[in-house]
């Protein structure tokens, strides 16, 4: 299945079962936060909604939100990343993914809701646009 | 008649404190005015960070906001800090229980501890000391960018040891001025100055404002501490010295200590040269500095930040999970330096499980009956199940109970 991405730098795939999708930070995200310090991972069995904040990191003094793009429920966390949260730094986009989530719906597109969601493409291209403001 | 005029007084002052808020909300939401600056009429340090927390969350995204308050004694861990580890909780039981003469507590009355939303260190506020905060957008963040303002606002003022650190703080230089031939200074330099050389051979920088950020979706946030006439410089480290830091292993962040010292500014002197400063950079001419304070509290988000910020789950059981032990961190390795060792683990604030490696079968079945529960209820807890007087709940209770 094909990676999606946020505005939020977020990061989700769904598995080839059609109903759990895998959540993580993009590598752009991951280099903009730095030295990651310290994650919350969301609570197991969490009914989540498009839009909640359901965990944190901390990066350079830095505390910052990790959104969910979609609603759903999480059924598994990363708990490598308790033990060490700077592999969020080395392998964003791979082993250190954050939550898996049951999604809402039938589709990524149906259970992010209002959220845009984009292709490696587009999001590299918002990116760069975003770097130019 | 008297009774009359205060009645009539006190609806002109409902009008106001109406107009006044209503006004907060829509300035905060109208892009017609791009940069705004407050001051904080309060020094309760859970109301200005519960309205900087308002600011943070309704402002209109493109617009750069100052937020200025100074705090009555108080301090202020980061988001992912552990209290236990950071600070010296029983001396704030003392001062807070107003007999500092029976122990050691330093006679400064009052301090509150207080978990703020940005992440970063633990730091100690006073009247002596003014926090600014910007929020601006994301795409014209630097984790130096306001720290250098601020640079630049003390160095108008004679500061000119001020510079911005490596670690985003900001810190005065000691020493002699650099005379060599040749050297010449650059007061555009905010990461430099004429006394960093010999600062950093003989003696190190003193800090005197730390950073510290919250980053959400549409916005940045930094703020700082700046230490300007701090009468309780002393008392500092005392409380920030945890008694059982060696017997504790803990997620999260740990705070990195600094020396630190007064920069002999006024509060209010700072205050204008910042606000100064921020208006220039950001080319607001004739910008409003609006006085806010408790009176924000009728906004329903303002009062429930506030109300969240006060209770003790906030505070305690935000912890990052964390384990207890009696015997410390670094001789945990060597089982035969304690024949009996107990390690109590925590998460969320809460007793998880009391792990003992002893042959004692008293030891054994007292943490069998030690209830599982959060430590801001264990002291009541444990006088109920009666387990207060044994050996395991009296450690508990002098190492954690709040």
């Amino acid at each position: 299945m094909e990676k999606k991405y946020t505005q939020d730098h977020e990061w989700i795939e769904l598995d080839t079962d059609g109903k759990t999708a895998t959540l993580g930070i993009s590598k752009h995200a991951a280099s903009a936060l730095g030295d990651v310090v310290y994650v919350e991972l969301p609570q197991d069995d969490m009914e989540i909604v498009a839009g909640d904040a359901i965990g944190s990191v901390e990066s350079v003094k830095s505390a910052s939100d990790i959104l969910t793009p979609v609603s759903g429920q999480v059924v598994e966390t990363n708990k490598i990343l308790e033990e060490k949260p700077s592999a969020l730094n080395s392998d964003p986009e791979g082993a250190a993914w954050i939550a898996k989530i049951v999604i809402e719906g039938a589709s990524l597109e149906e259970a992010a809701k209002d959220s845009e969601l984009m292709d490696a493409e587009a999001y590299r291209k918002f990116t760069e646009e975003a770097s130019e403001d | 008649m008297a009774r009359r005029a205060i009645h009539k007084a006190s609806n002109i002052f409902q009008r106001v404190f109406r107009r006044r808020y209503a006004c907060l909300s829509e300035r905060l939401g109208d892009i017609k005015h791009p940069i705004q600056s407050y001051r904080s009429t309060s020094t309760d340090p859970y109301l200005n960070l519960s309205i900087e927390h308002h600011l943070l969350q309704t402002s209109h995204p493109d617009t750069t906001i100052l937020f200025l308050y100074i705090n009555r004694p108080c301090i202020v861990i980061g988001r992912n800090q552990n209290p236990w580890y950071e600070v010296n909780l029983g001396m704030l039981q003392d001062s807070r229980a107003g007999h500092p003469e029976e122990t050691d507590a330093p006679n400064i009355g009052n301090v509150d501890l207080v978990r703020r939303r940005s992440g970063g260190g633990t730091v100690f506020h006073d009247e002596g000391n003014v926090n600014w905060t910007v929020i601006c957008p994301p795409s014209s963040f630097t984790r130096d960018r306001h720290a250098e303002m601020v640079v630049r606002a003390l160095r108008k003022q004679g500061i000119e040891r001020a510079r911005v650190n490596e670690r985003h703080d900001i810190v005065l230089d000691q020493g002699a001025r650099e005379t060599s031939s040749g050297y010449q200074s650059d007061p555009s330099d905010l990461h430099t100055t004429p006394y960093s050389h010999a600062s950093q051979a003989f003696s190190r920088p003193l800090k005197v404002s730390g950073s510290a950020y919250k980053l959400t979706r549409l916005r940045a946030l930094h703020h700082g501490t700046c230490l300007l006439q701090s009468p309780n410089l002393h008392a500092i480290p005392r409380y920030l010295r945890s008694p059982v830091k060696p017997y504790i292993k803990t997620r999260g962040v740990e705070s990195v200590s600094s020396p630190v010292t007064n920069i002999g500014l006024s509060t209010d002197i700072f205050a204008a040269m910042v606000q100064q400063q921020f208006a220039e950079m950001y080319g607001a001419d004739r910008l409003e500095h609006v006085q806010i304070g408790k009176e924000q509290l009728h906004l329903s988000d303002v009062r429930k930040g506030y109300d969240e910020l006060r209770t003790p789950d906030w505070t305690y059981c935000q912890t990052p999970q964390f384990t207890l032990s009696t015997v410390p961190e670094s001789v945990a390795l060597n089982p035969r330096a304690m024949p009996h060792q107990v390690t109590v683990s925590v998460k969320h604030g809460t007793i998880l499980d009391i792990d003992v490696h002893s042959n004692s079968q008293e030891l054994l079945r007292e943490a069998a009956t030690i209830p599982r529960v959060k430590l801001t209820e264990l002291r009541q807890k444990l006088q109920m199940s009666k387990s207060a007087s044994g050996t395991i709940g009296h450690w508990l209770t002098a190492s954690l109970a709040v």
